[in-house]
């Protein structure tokens, strides 16, 4: 009975790498890009202006406090209602992607908080412009503090790719859920799918927690 | 469509969200408790020194954190039927949220003990206290002070996680907005009300986190060392 | 050059700066000394913006600092200010520290910029220590490194912040010789500072203030020698037993 399963799970093997391939594209688009805008929304946030920071924390907050899956639904199902047309893979990636920017941007506000005011103080009596202030000394600076959790976001986000599933997308999850349908040994199946997410998501934890303690040990701020 | 978004069908299903709302609430708060249980056993195991007990936490909290909750779900689902547990929807659904968040309730409470400086076990130490003594009076009061924020901040993932449970046909809040939006063809009044509700519920245990923060505040002094 | 005119600052119900009004002349140095609390740091503070005043006049360089329509970050590039905690950029060599606003605000060639710095690191006693990290110098270098960064934009007014109080006292007087050398070289200089040797050497008149007001003013030998008030005599009385 085992190997008929184990056959006709090996048989399964184009699907599984359709899975895989999907699952990969969507982390890989909606990671970059959220990295993008995430960075751009979190540099806007810590600045000076408060209606641009409060706009763009109410949109962060609103998505910090739903789940992705209502996200994805309302992603989906709303906005061509709206005109817009939409694919499941579209939807997948607007919804990873914008769930990435807000978390995103939220680390990077935190990093750039962690710079001390001194260096932005000495950056400014130099007469260095805003930006220049932001590249030249503190972001530098809040990359050490932003890079650890960035990972572990990396991580969270392959992870929550999973819930496109929901609405069609067949990737690695979905492959799962399509797979046992025919071979009923759920325990396999499943197994199998984790071992694959695991393969990719735990050496991005490891990294994350080796970035953690190299970084914040060797926190340079000069001693007085 | 937006134009005549239908306040009407929101308040006729208003029961039934109501319903889910609680539902959610329910079986969040299980969850939560089942995960504080998991997640209590895990990180004593792992914090022993005998690798016998260490391993299985290890594997457990790893593969947890590695893997997504919905895979997790669906292997709960679809695997313990084989075994011979035909289960209700439910249970397995607050079974695979504990076992979830348990893995990192471990790694929180983990922190909050690693974060008390060796100076107060040494303190605990010179004064002839036992292991036991030492982890009763001096380092879980004060691991406890610093755990209860991340903890809460658990408790709102939790919440959100449990709106997967409505792909394997649990009642509860998201599974209330995807039968309005199947009944009446209206996913914009019932998703957005769901994530309505959703918002309410955070906002409320941030609110909680908040007040958690102000009174473990003030009920400690923070040493200087 | 730097005029104080009935200047007043508060934080919140705290009257830091009370009717304050004094002048720098161009070339001049001038010390401002004072017990801590006093107000001193808020003052120096204000004249590069980096404390802003609601009341009085403030004129820098011909430039009214609280008018809106002053471009600061203009001004900026005209002072240099020397910090207490030197804010040197830790991810950046001691060259790098220097030459990084002229390259990017004065738009100075790259080479040119750093032969410059290398001239300027150089007059401060440290010409074996361009690629340095921060990290790796001591307090007194470090802060001569932040002297060296404030230099290199060839300002017209240099402001002190209690450069050597951060310092170890064998470290401290390498830091005063360095700033002796700039006032030598008449730079309009204003030092809020307890070092009264190198007030003596320098500046042409000390200012010393107290809860926020002027008490007095004079040249270092009529300030140090013959204190008016009795206030100014109580707090030389306490820095002078060292």
């Amino acid at each position: 009975m085992i190997w008929q399963q184990l056959h006709s799970l090996i048989g399964s093997y184009p699907l599984a790498l359709r899975g895989l391939g999907m699952t990969a594209v969507l982390s890989l688009i909606s990671l970059a890009l959220g990295t993008l805008i995430g960075f751009a929304l979190g540099v806007l946030r810590a600045g000076d202006s408060r209606t641009l920071s409060g706009v763009i924390g109410a949109w962060v907050d609103l998505i910090r406090g739903t789940p992705f899956l209502v996200q994805i639904f309302l992603i989906f199902f709303i906005l061509p209602e709206l005109g817009v047309e939409l694919d499941a893979f579209t939807a997948g990636i607007i919804g990873l992607t914008n769930l990435a920017s807000c978390f995103i941007c939220e680390i990077v506000v935190a990093g750039i908080r962690a710079v001390p005011t001194g260096q932005v103080e000495a950056a400014l009596a130099s007469g260095l412009s805003r930006w220049q202030r932001m590249r030249q000394v503190v972001l530098p600076q809040a990359m050490r503090v932003v890079l650890p959790p960035l990972v572990g976001q990396y991580v969270l986000l392959i992870k929550d790719s999973s819930v496109v599933s929901a609405i069609g997308l067949t990737d690695l999850t979905r492959v799962g859920w399509l797979v046992v349908q025919r071979v009923p040994n759920g325990l396999l199946v499943f197994a199998l799918v984790g071992l694959a997410y695991f393969i990719v998501c735990y050496p991005l934890i490891l990294l994350a927690s080796r970035l953690e303690k190299r970084l914040g040990a060797a926190h340079a701020e000069v001693q007085l | 469509m937006l134009a005549n978004f239908s306040f009407r069908t929101i308040v006729e299903y208003l029961p039934l969200f109501g319903q889910g709302l609680v539902a959610t609430l329910w079986l969040s708060v299980l969850s939560f408790a089942g995960a504080l249980a998991i997640g209590i056993i895990a990180c004593g195991m792992n914090l022993q020194r005998s690798r016998l007990l260490r391993a299985p936490a290890k594997v457990y909290i790893d593969a947890v954190r590695a893997t997504p909750l919905l895979a997790q779900l669906y292997f709960l689902y679809f695997g313990l039927p084989r075994l011979g547990f035909i289960l209700p929807e439910l249970v397995v659904g607050v079974l695979a949220l504990s076992l979830n968040s348990g893995a990192y309730i471990a790694e929180i409470i983990r922190a909050g003990i690693l974060s008390i400086p060796r100076g107060q076990v040494e303190a605990g130490v010179a004064s002839g206290m036992t292991f036991v003594q030492r982890m009763r009076l001096v380092i879980l009061p004060q691991a406890f002070r610093v755990t209860i924020p991340p903890l809460l901040g658990q408790a709102i993932v939790l919440v959100k996680d449990s709106a997967l449970l409505s792909l394997i046909s649990v009642a509860e809040l998201t599974r209330a907005g995807q039968l309005l939006a199947s009944d009446r063809f209206m996913p914009a009044e019932a998703f957005i009300t769901v994530a309505a509700c959703y918002l309410l519920l955070y906002y409320g245990l941030k609110g909680l986190a908040r007040g958690s923060e102000r009174w473990l505040g003030s009920r400690t002094v923070r040493s200087r060392t | 050059m730097i005029e104080f005119r009935g200047v007043n600052k508060w934080f919140g119900p705290l009257h830091v700066l009370k009717d304050i009004t004094l002048s720098v002349e161009p070339r001049e140095v001038v010390v401002v000394c004072g017990p801590s609390g006093s107000g001193k740091s808020t003052l120096i503070r204000c004249i590069n913006g980096l404390e802003t005043i609601k009341d009085g006049d403030l004129v820098v360089d011909g430039q009214h600092v609280s008018d809106r329509a002053t471009n600061m970050t203009q001004l900026r590039t005209e002072i240099g200010f020397v910090f207490q905690q030197f804010n040197l950029y830790p991810h950046k060599t001691a060259l790098e520290n220097v030459t990084l606003a002229p390259i990017h605000v004065r738009k100075i060639p790259r080479a040119e910029a750093k032969s410059a710095g290398r001239e300027l690191l150089a007059k401060v006693g440290l010409a074996d220590k361009f690629d340095a990290y921060p990290a790796e110098l001591s307090g007194g270098q470090q802060q001569r490194v932040a002297i060296a960064r404030s230099l290199c934009m060839r300002p017209k007014i240099m402001l002190f912040d209690e450069p050597t109080s951060a310092l170890d006292p064998e470290m401290i007087s390498e830091v005063l010789d360095v700033m002796v050398a700039v006032a030598e070289e008449s730079m309009t200089m204003m030092v809020v500072t307890h070092e009264m040797g190198f007030a003596r050497k320098v500046a042409k008149r000390v200012v010393f203030i107290d809860a926020g007001a002027i008490v007095e003013t004079g040249t270092p030998e009529e300030f140090f020698s013959h204190p008016r008030t009795e206030r100014s005599r109580a707090f030389l009385s306490k820095i002078l037993r060292h």
